[in-house]
């Protein structure tokens, strides 16, 4: 009864990130701020979702056997979704995907080009020795 | 413009044509034939509770060969498209730090994963075709991840020959023992797992040639994947 209840609520939970997400797919205004809202509430909503159903079964179905499912179903989509984001986030900026112009700092562009600098300047001390 | 109209109409006229067809078909209604036979038998003569995998194995084994046929096929036309002496990894730029550690760490979960999915392909939905995609991916990730990264091609090729050799061996025994190609001699000849349906020890031969076919499927898909990451070297042939 109280599990039901529980799960329920983790459910109902889960769909208003879900709902969040999907609002912030439409309303951010570049790629990188929309990734931000849909990967973490899609996360956030989806681990709601499945270990509510997992709970929501022990009250609705009289069965343990779907929790440790729904569990293992949750972490591995807690260790896979950050990584796809990363990874997604990272080509984008890489095929030179602009930032919204509102944006005011750029660390990553500082850094990369400072890199660079490095770079050239030690093949030039290189080229120097030889 | 001209021709792609000609096209929307074509299809058009195709999918009225099959919609007519289809509006003959009674959906909803009984109909099965031959299904009510296998879901009344199958537990009796396969010991599998998934009528799927029993079908697809058991009652029409051939068909399996087949499109293990047809796999194997396909890899070694993607080799042999694509043979050249000298082939290697052309990325650009290793996968970040975050990819790579994570990756690291989700390839045994994902081993795993597909292992269990062919295991218990007689329990469970699966079998040996979504475990063996499962594990290709694992490799799939690896290659991403990692420039360097290639399979251990003398163990990869001769596992893949092996297992598909082992279940026409599988099939061939039960030609000797039953009388007919892919007989399931351990369920209906020696009676192994009679009193433990649903459990894992079940269903006859089917657990041991869906883990055939997933060790197969697993090394094919891998093996068509590390054929199209690799480029010919230049200056190579």
């Amino acid at each position: 009864m109280i599990s039901e209840i529980i799960g329920e609520f983790l459910v109902l939970f889960g769909t208003i990130f879900y709902f969040l997400s999907s609002l912030g797919l439409i309303r951010m205004p570049d790629v990188y701020n929309r990734m931000q809202t849909a990967t973490k509430s899609a996360t956030l909503g989806s681990l709601g979702v499945i270990i509510g159903v997992g709970i929501w079964a022990i009250g609705h179905v009289g069965s343990y056997a779907w929790l440790p499912k729904t569990f293992v179903i949750a972490v591995f989509l807690l260790l896979t979704n950050p990584i796809s984001a990363h990874a997604l986030i990272r080509a984008a900026y890489k095929s030179g995907i602009p930032l919204w112009e509102g944006s005011i700092v750029d660390k990553y562009r500082e850094y990369l080009e400072k890199e660079e600098g490095k770079e050239e300047v030690s093949d030039e001390t290189k080229e120097g020795e030889q | 413009m001209v021709k792609r109209a000609l096209a929307i109409v074509l299809i058009l006229i195709t999918g009225y044509w099959l919609a007519n067809a289809l509006a003959q078909v009674p959906f909803g209604a009984d109909k099965m034939l031959v299904g009510k036979y296998y879901l009344e038998n199958v537990k009796d003569q396969t010991g599998a509770v998934n009528a799927v995998t029993a079908v697809v194995v058991n009652y029409r084994g051939l068909d399996t060969l087949g499109e293990v046929t047809v796999l194997f096929i396909a890899a070694t036309g993607v080799a042999a498209l694509l043979w050249r002496k000298k082939r290697e990894r052309t990325a650009k730029s290793e996968g970040s730090v975050v990819l790579q550690t994570g990756s690291r760490l989700l390839l045994p979960f994902i081993m795993l994963f597909g292992a269990y999915i062919f295991i218990h392909g007689h329990l469970t939905p699966g079998g040996g075709f979504p475990g063996g995609a499962t594990i290709a991916t694992a490799f799939l990730m690896l290659y991403l991840a990692f420039r360097e990264y290639e399979i251990p091609h003398k163990v990869f090729e001769p596992l893949e020959g092996l297992a598909g050799m082992s279940y026409v061996i599988v099939g061939l025994i039960g030609l000797a023992i039953g009388g007919y190609f892919l007989f399931d001699w351990i369920w209906q000849t020696w009676q192994l797992g009679h009193d433990n349906i649903g459990k894992l020890f079940s269903a006859g031969f089917i657990p041991i040639i869906y883990t055939l076919i997933g060790l197969k499927v697993g090394t094919e898909l891998t093996g068509i994947v590390d054929n199209m990451v690799k480029e010919p070297k230049e200056g190579g042939q």
